[in-house]
């Protein structure tokens, strides 16, 4: 209501932020496990002297800088970018309540990007202490800056105690803050696994890419053994209303996660299977599959965790329509047309309904749904009637958990549904016909 | 009358800290990011026109110094974006309803900074990385990247200048709320835009002054080659930035080139000291290029360049303030300091450094023997 919103036909912004930040989880997470894969295994190399691995390193940290710092640290402002224009007030609230914490954060990023360069450019120049030492700055760093946004992200779900104290700390160590940590921690590993795999299998010395994809195969099998425990104990602590979610309260939602965890288990059984047990016959092709598969659950498991939080986008404090929860009543009362800034309808009546109803869906709907495309509202109100559709605003909350009551005046309302209903009245018509 | 509506309503929060000191640290920062900027973006174009004067002229020594610069990029560039979240989070706190709405306007040109930056930075890796094997190439692929990374900095003027003119922004989104727009009618907007970029060269000149410093010791006849070749680049820019700045001056609108002008003081004194400082720069440059010993003179030149910078920085806050101080008044603005967290921040910060000045420090240090 505050800021202007941003249009954006057919995909819609949740899906735009879906987006970027699933490709940027998955480069970002193995930014971090990467890194720990990189000093472990160069630490082994030393002590097996086996100067193959080290050039085996080389190349991987190639491949790992040109990855992370370029492709993960832009995609990662571009995260930040995008939910800066798609929901501005909640990433003000955001900066608002943790700018100490996201400063934090930055410190630990500028350490990670330094200690990353300097690790790449240093491998035949420092002695393997101090490398080794560097490697481990790196690693350490990168999983602080995890351990700090993982603490903001959380938040976003499970606020706490900060709802009440409004105080910094406890909307840091707030209910999902260690289950998320613990889950993400593991994943980092795995995909440090799951990288590895790829570069592995384009080494061209027959003996050291059988070590080296035996050895990856171990990175991501070893994961798998936290990740159900982290699961179950994220599961406990997020709100009924969430839960719900997950448990059938939406079909789609609940499939997604089915998905993530089937795909899971089939990398869990085929990293045993075929790297681990067959070592020799693993080829590139299939290390890219795995990688995909990997991504696919990534992506599953973002999205349900962008799910679960509805119909907040932070938890009890703003919805996801960008109201404040606080709002919601007053709008109810004096109408979201005349407390909206970026509108020239100021008031629904007879004469512009479906001006106003246009706008109402703009204010109120649009931060998840398209019109036509990505959760159309077309489709989904195909075939209603328009006092059904009256009902359907009014019971909102009810009749949907997940969505937002409807917060705006009765004028308003009808007019929403005036509008609705002709969306799909024109095409009906011509069908009856 | 000024139409205050369109402007979103303060974040409830308060602030998490005393607004001088989001102001300091934003400024702070910002000018590490300019620094860093400065070099990948005019280290870009000096590369790639010292390559062109290279084949030209057939000079080694050209080709040795777009090797020295090549090695230079990707790193300047990843402390580019480093440094450059900081002010932005800083930005953003401070004046985001602001900024945020300037950046819905422009949401398409603004996103399309990060598909930009990754092609650019792909581009200086490629151009550092595959320096021999570019060989005639090397000349398009640099210059390419940091013709790319200098289209960025047109997008950020763009919508630094748009978030200081609410007045416009009502008329914008009416016409189109999808995020194309951008603010190419502000007079300002092009030698503003200008004055950054050739300033970029110069603070490129002086680093490749710097490269050449370094090389004396190895290399006398390369480095006192690349102290006065640095010194043309620092030199020419410099002279025609003062240009530029007196079109952007004029280009102002009047009370906001008039408070530079003796209306406001603080203002008023960075104007001088910048002036001041850059004309002595620029004698201690000329001194500093034919001497026999030009160390000295040279840091003294740098010292007086960065008291510029800062003191360019400094008004182009003012200005900032200027153009916002109808429409925020900062005595209203809350704070509720949370000291604990700034505590750690800044014992991180420190802690930080000094890792990072460790890091440094080893891989410069003599090669050791495995």
């Amino acid at each position: 209501m505050n800021y202007p919103f941003w249009d954006i036909p057919f995909i819609g912004g949740g899906m735009l932020i879906g987006f970027v930040a699933i490709i940027h989880t998955f480069v970002a997470q193995f930014a971090i496990g990467g890194g720990l894969f990189l000093v472990l295994t160069e630490r082994k190399a030393y002590r097996e002297n086996n100067p193959k691995i080290i050039d085996y390193l080389k190349i991987h940290s190639k491949f790992f800088i040109l990855l992370t710092l370029v492709f993960g640290a832009l995609t990662g402002v571009a995260i930040w970018f995008t939910i800066g224009l798609v929901t501005p007030m909640a990433t003000s609230s955001l900066i608002h309540i943790f700018v100490w914490g996201w400063a934090i954060e930055w410190v630990f990023f500028f350490i990670e990007i330094a200690a990353a360069m300097i690790y790449y450019y240093t491998w035949d120049k420092l002695d393997r202490k101090t490398h080794i030492a560097i490697g481990w700055i790196y690693f350490i760093a990168a999983w602080m800056s995890l351990f700090v946004i993982n603490g903001i992200l959380t938040f976003m779900l499970t606020p706490g105690d900060w709802l009440q104290t409004k105080s910094f700390w406890d909307g840091f160590f707030n209910p999902t803050m260690l289950p998320s940590l613990v889950i993400r921690t593991a994943v980092t590993i795995a995909l440090a696994g799951l990288y590895a795999l790829l570069t592995s299998s384009f080494m061209k010395d027959d003996e050291l890419r059988t070590t080296m994809i035996k050895y990856s195969s171990k990175w991501i099998l070893v994961p798998f053994f936290v990740l159900p425990f982290g699961g179950l104990w994220y599961v406990l602590s997020i709100p009924t209303l969430s839960f719900d979610i997950i448990a059938g309260g939406a079909p789609a939602i609940t499939i997604f996660v089915a998905l993530g965890v089937f795909f899971s288990v089939i990398i869990f059984i085929f990293a045993y299977f075929l790297p681990y047990r067959v070592p020799h016959r693993f080829s590139a092709a299939l290390a890219f599959m795995f990688l995909m598969l990997g991504l696919f659950v990534m992506g599953v498991s973002e999205m349900v965790r962008e799910a679960i939080r509805k119909p907040y986008i932070i938890y009890d404090y703003m919805y996801s329509n960008n109201v404040f929860k606080t709002e919601a009543d007053k709008f109810k009362t004096a109408g979201i047309l005349p407390s909206s800034k970026w509108t020239h309808v100021k008031s629904a009546d007879d004469a512009n309904i479906m001006k106003a109803g246009e706008q109402v869906f703009k204010l109120q709907c649009q931060s998840c749904h398209t019109v036509q495309g990505y959760n159309g509202i077309k489709i989904l109100t195909k075939g209603w009637q328009e006092p059904f559709i009256e009902n359907q605003i009014e019971h909102l909350n009810q009749l949907k958990g997940f969505m937002p009551p409807f917060m705006g005046s009765e004028s308003e309302k009808k007019a929403l549904a005036k509008w609705l209903y002709e969306l799909n009245k024109t095409e009906q018509i011509i069908r009856n016909q | 009358m000024i139409d205050q509506t369109m402007i979103p309503d303060i974040d409830p929060i308060a602030l998490p800290a005393p607004i001088w000191l989001l102001k300091f640290l934003l400024l702070l920062t910002f000018t590490l990011h300019i620094l860093a900027m400065n070099v990948a973006v005019g280290g870009g174009f000096v590369a790639a026109f010292t390559e062109y004067f290279g084949r030209k002229k057939k000079s080694q020594n050209h080709f040795e110094l777009s090797r020295g610069i090549a090695k230079m990029l990707p790193p300047f560039t990843a402390f580019t974006i480093t440094l450059g979240v900081a002010p932005l989070l800083f930005l953003q706190v401070l004046y985001g309803q602001f900024f945020y709405t300037s950046t819905i306007l422009m949401a398409w040109p603004w996103l399309s900074v990060i598909v930009i930056f990754i092609l650019a930075y792909y581009g200086y890796y490629i151009f550092s990385f595959r320096w021999e094997k570019l060989n005639g190439k090397r000349f398009w692929a640099v210059l390419i990247s940091a013709t790319m990374l200098a289209t960025i900095g047109l997008i950020y003027v763009n919508n630094i200048v748009l978030m200081l003119t609410p007045d416009k922004w009502k008329a914008m989104y009416f016409a189109n709320p999808h995020g194309t727009h951008m603010n190419f009618d502000d007079a300002t907007l092009i030698p503003r835009y200008l004055h950054y970029i050739i300033s970029a060269l110069a603070v490129a000149g002086v680093v490749v002054i710097m490269w050449g410093m370094r090389k004396l010791k190895s290399d006398e006849q390369l480095g006192k080659w690349a102290i006065r070749y640095g010194a043309w680049w620092f030199l020419i820019p410099t002279f025609i930035n003062i240009g530029v700045g007196v079109w952007w001056l004029i280009a102002l609108p009047r009370e906001f080139m008039l408070m530079f002008m003796g209306g406001n003081q603080l203002a008023t004194g960075y104007f001088l000291v910048g002036l001041a400082s850059i004309f002595v720069c620029i004698m201690l440059m000329f001194v500093g290029m034919n001497a026999s010993k030009p160390i000295g003179k040279i840091m003294a030149a740098k010292l007086f360049f960065l008291i510029t910078i800062v003191t360019m920085i400094l008004m182009r806050h003012e200005l900032r303030e200027a153009y916002l101080k109808p429409y925020i008044n900062w005595d209203a603005v809350q704070t509720e300091p949370q000291w604990g967290v700034i505590i750690i921040f800044a014992l991180l910060l420190v802690g930080g450094l000094i890792t990072v000045i460790w890091m440094l420090k080893k891989s410069f240090g003599k090669p050791a023997i495995n």
